[in-house]
């Protein structure tokens, strides 16, 4: 399969509501990806070789070479001409701390994979609706190479409904407008969807905090999409507190508090599925292109459920770049009753930091010292 | 019959409350001794604990290995050498030295604080000794909250205080609580605190201070070593500084603040920097025979594969001609990098050595850490270089210069951060 009979699969794919998870597929296009990645892509290849792994002797899909998100910061992983490029999508950073980069020359796999996680996961009943959405997250205009804020526009242009926009502007929050629109909503009986970076709800949290108990409650039905760490950019809160307090500052059940997990450097978001299954326990759902393998960081095999090990995905969204990624998080495997994998867990990497002494890996020490001027 | 016990919400609170009133009392007696005599009688607890035969020493070693991650080798060979470096007659006299005023005149006198709080931090013992006993030598009572990390060295350094000196022993006293706990706030009552911490705890405990409260903090530091031209210096020269640095490595696998996480090589030909890195992998081999690395979390293990899988990456897939090369053992990595950008270090016997073609270029290398260098190994230099090398690394925090194989047996008078030991935590008043 060539690279363009791969993409045509997976768009008809994507297009398929419900989601329809498809083993054999997914195998088969992991296994056809990889080959084309490998040809394409010349560090990967060198990477693989060293590994002593190449696609006649790669058999199964968890066997393909995963790179750690940082090679996005040492090599321009695409399998085109990099003067094809249309878009680069940038992680955040500074001049120290080296940007990853995700090159596209097509956007139509990434836009078309993002719109159906998010129908299925967060819009649910409301696809098609036109709901009014309001986004707490710098607009595209002004941060052109953020995902999440193309991530945004594109469900805007796609799903959004007359009223809809940014309230983050030059870092400023704007609740005037943030609330106009709430008020809006309410007046006509029609649910709001706010959506942002975890940071950009904390600092509402904060400026908020003197409201009425039921100043800033939503409509029925409204819901909340909350994303990203912090990044020193906020006080830090965990997750489970952020979402609780979200709920009672909006009014609204936990279970419409969803938290997306994603990075840059991926095709494909994985949310939270308390929409699609509020009775099951919350956890992260991933789209039938793409599956989320939980592995020993010492022996790179895969754990069994419960177990806590690093995040490796393999996203077949990532059909321009790199498809198999091993990330630094932590997370579990979740399962049902019958013992199938039904979800993950993401896990903080925190912990215990209180309890650390003078010495500090340099990852948060160059994090801190990017927050903070020399002195 | 069930034995109901039940724990009240504000237990930890009144525990505190009742062992600060044991100190205030305390505090009198322990005032009441002449700052000599206090002196000599805490360098005296220090010496049973520096004695080449001291049972508190062994004892700590049994309790530390059983409680901690680290192995016990690790753990005795970490104790025995940091301790001998602590000469009792040093701590004397750095006290006369940093006191002179007080001793030698009228004018000047110490006003102890009435209990000073200690905020212990990581899991290594020393730093947590040596907290304690400068505010006992200044005549202020201690109240020490132990980390969960370390819940031994607090009871068995009481137990050598009383053995030398009940005053002593009871102005001392500690307690292990969570910092969600409400007794944490008492805590930050204290007219003196010390806190050892994440950058985050100590900018979250310094907000929460009063101006009129005295407090010192040390945060996030770290160690580097540096050696000079490796391709004019002998094989034994170059063995003898991998074998020292690998001890620096391997004491405490490398998770306090006087571990190097980098070596930076000064002006070195690619084919030395080599040659050097296999001799840093070989001596960390040798070195985990005799100090086996102790248990790693799950998040130290994926850091470390992750950045043990990015340098795999950059070095097959660079055809730069001096390529990151990657030296992996069962329980020790060391990564010899193409050039010095700032890079994670996942610690727990993750080495990166990184080349800089000059003094000039470390200085730029070291940018982003301005303010927050520790201790620094040097090797390999002239003394004029040595020297130009100290002044430029003193502008980054560099407390202490000193031979590899050193970096983590200061001695005890070493000015933590770059502070005299005594001073910040002493309060003077002035009759004239």
């Amino acid at each position: 399969m060539n690279r363009s009979e791969i993409e045509t699969e997976l768009l008809e794919w994507m297009q398929q509501t419900p989601w329809r998870p498809d083993p054999p597929r997914f195998e088969r296009l992991a296994l056809a990806l990889f080959r084309f990645q490998y040809d394409s892509c010349e560090p990967y290849a060198r990477f693989c070789r060293s590994l002593e792994k190449s696609p006649a002797n790669v058999d199964r899909f968890d066997e393909i070479p995963a790179v750690p998100t940082g090679a996005f910061k040492e090599f321009d992983l695409c399998c085109f001409d990099l003067d094809a490029t249309i878009q680069t999508f940038r992680t955040s950073g500074t001049s120290i701390d080296r940007r990853g980069r995700l090159h596209l020359d097509s956007l139509r796999l990434y836009e078309a994979s993002l719109l159906s996680s998010l129908r299925e996961t967060f819009l649910c009943e409301l696809r098609g609706q036109q709901p009014l959405m309001r986004f707490l997250a710098p607009s595209k205009e002004e941060a052109p190479d953020s995902s999440l804020s193309h991530m945004f526009a594109t469900l805007l242009a796609a799903e959004a409904g007359a009223g809809s926009g940014f309230d983050l502007r030059h870092g400023q929050l704007d609740l005037d407008s943030l609330d106009r629109a709430r008020q809006a909503a309410g007046q006509g009986g029609k649910p709001i969807l706010i959506l942002g970076t975890s940071f950009a709800f904390v600092h509402f949290l904060d400026a908020t905090a003197e409201s009425g108990p039921d100043a800033w409650t939503l409509p029925e039905h409204s819901r909340v999409m909350e994303t990203g760490g912090f990044k020193g950019l906020s006080r830090e809160v965990p997750r489970e507190v952020l979402r609780g307090e979200l709920a009672r500052r909006f009014g609204i059940p936990e279970s419409s508090i969803v938290n997306q997990y994603g990075m840059t450097e991926l095709g494909s978001q994985f949310y939270d599925s308390t929409r699609l299954d509020p009775a099951g326990p919350r956890r992260k759902l991933a789209p039938p292109w793409a599956r989320v393998r939980i592995v020993d960081p010492a022996t790179g095999h895969d754990l069994t459920p419960g177990e806590v090990g690093m995040v490796v995905i393999h996203d077949l969204a990532n059909t321009g770049s790199i498809a198999a990624i091993q990330t630094a998080d932590l997370g579990r495997a979740i399962c049902n009753a019958e013992d199938e994998t039904i979800g993950f867990d993401v896990l903080g990497r925190l912990e215990g930091a209180e309890e650390r002494g003078c010495s500090i890996a340099t990852d948060v020490m160059l994090a801190a010292s990017l927050r903070e001027p020399p002195r | 019959m069930t034995r109901l016990e039940i724990e009240w919400p504000d237990a930890m609170e009144e525990r505190l409350r009742a062992a600060r009133g044991r100190l205030e009392i305390a505090g009198e007696a322990l005032r009441a001794m002449s700052l000599e005599a206090r002196s000599n009688s805490t360098a005296r607890v220090l010496a049973s604990w520096t004695a080449p035969d001291s049972p508190w020493r062994r004892e700590l070693v049994t309790a530390v290995a059983a409680d901690s991650p680290f192995h016990e080798n690790t753990v005795r060979e970490g104790l025995d050498s940091a301790l001998r470096a602590w000469k009792p007659d040093v701590l004397v006299t750095c006290v006369r030295r940093e006191l002179s005023a007080v001793l030698q005149s009228d004018e000047l006198v110490l006003s102890p604080f009435a209990w000073t709080a200690i905020l212990a931090g990581g899991n290594i013992p020393m730093p947590t000794m040596l907290s304690v006993l400068l505010p006992l030598i200044l005549g202020s009572p201690v109240l020490l909250r132990e980390t969960s990390n370390d819940n031994t060295t607090a009871a068995l350094l009481k137990r050598s205080l009383e053995a030398e000196n009940e005053t002593l022993a009871r102005a001392f006293e500690h307690l292990a609580f969570k910092a969600e706990d409400p007794a944490f706030e008492l805590m930050l009552e204290a007219p003196c605190i010390v806190a050892t911490g994440s950058d985050e705890t100590i900018r979250s405990l310094s907000s929460r201070i009063r101006p009129d409260q005295r407090f010192l903090a040390y945060g996030h530091r770290f160690s580097i070593g540096v050696l000079g031209a490796l391709h004019r210096l002998d094989e034994e020269t170059i063995q003898q500084a991998a074998t020292g640095f690998a001890l620096d490595v391997a004491r405490w696998d490398q998770t306090g603040c006087l571990s190097p996480v980098v070596l930076y090589l000064v002006d070195s030909e690619p084919s030395a920097r080599q040659f050097f890195a296999g001799a840093m992998s070989d001596a960390l081999e040798r070195i985990s025979a005799q100090l086996p690395r102790g248990e790693i979390t799950t998040a130290v293990a994926a850091s470390q594969t992750t950045e043990r899988t990015e340098a795999r990456m950059r070095q097959a897939a660079n055809d730069s001609a001096v390529p990151t090369m990657s030296f992996e053992g069962e329980d020790y990595t060391v990564v010899l990098e193409a050039n010095a950008e700032p890079r994670p270090a996942p610690l727990h016997r993750f080495l990166r050595l990184m080349p800089v073609d000059s003094l000039e270029e470390l200085t730029r290398a070291l940018g982003p850490f301005r303010g927050q260098l520790s201790n620094v190994a040097l090797a390999g230099f002239s003394p004029d270089e040595a020297d130009a090398l100290r002044l430029g690394l003193m502008a980054f925090g560099a407390s202490r210069f000193t031979t590899p194989g050193r970096l983590q047996t200061p001695p005890v008078d070493w000015p933590h951060d770059g502070m005299p030991l005594l001073s910040p935590i002493a309060r003077f008043v002035q009759s004239d």
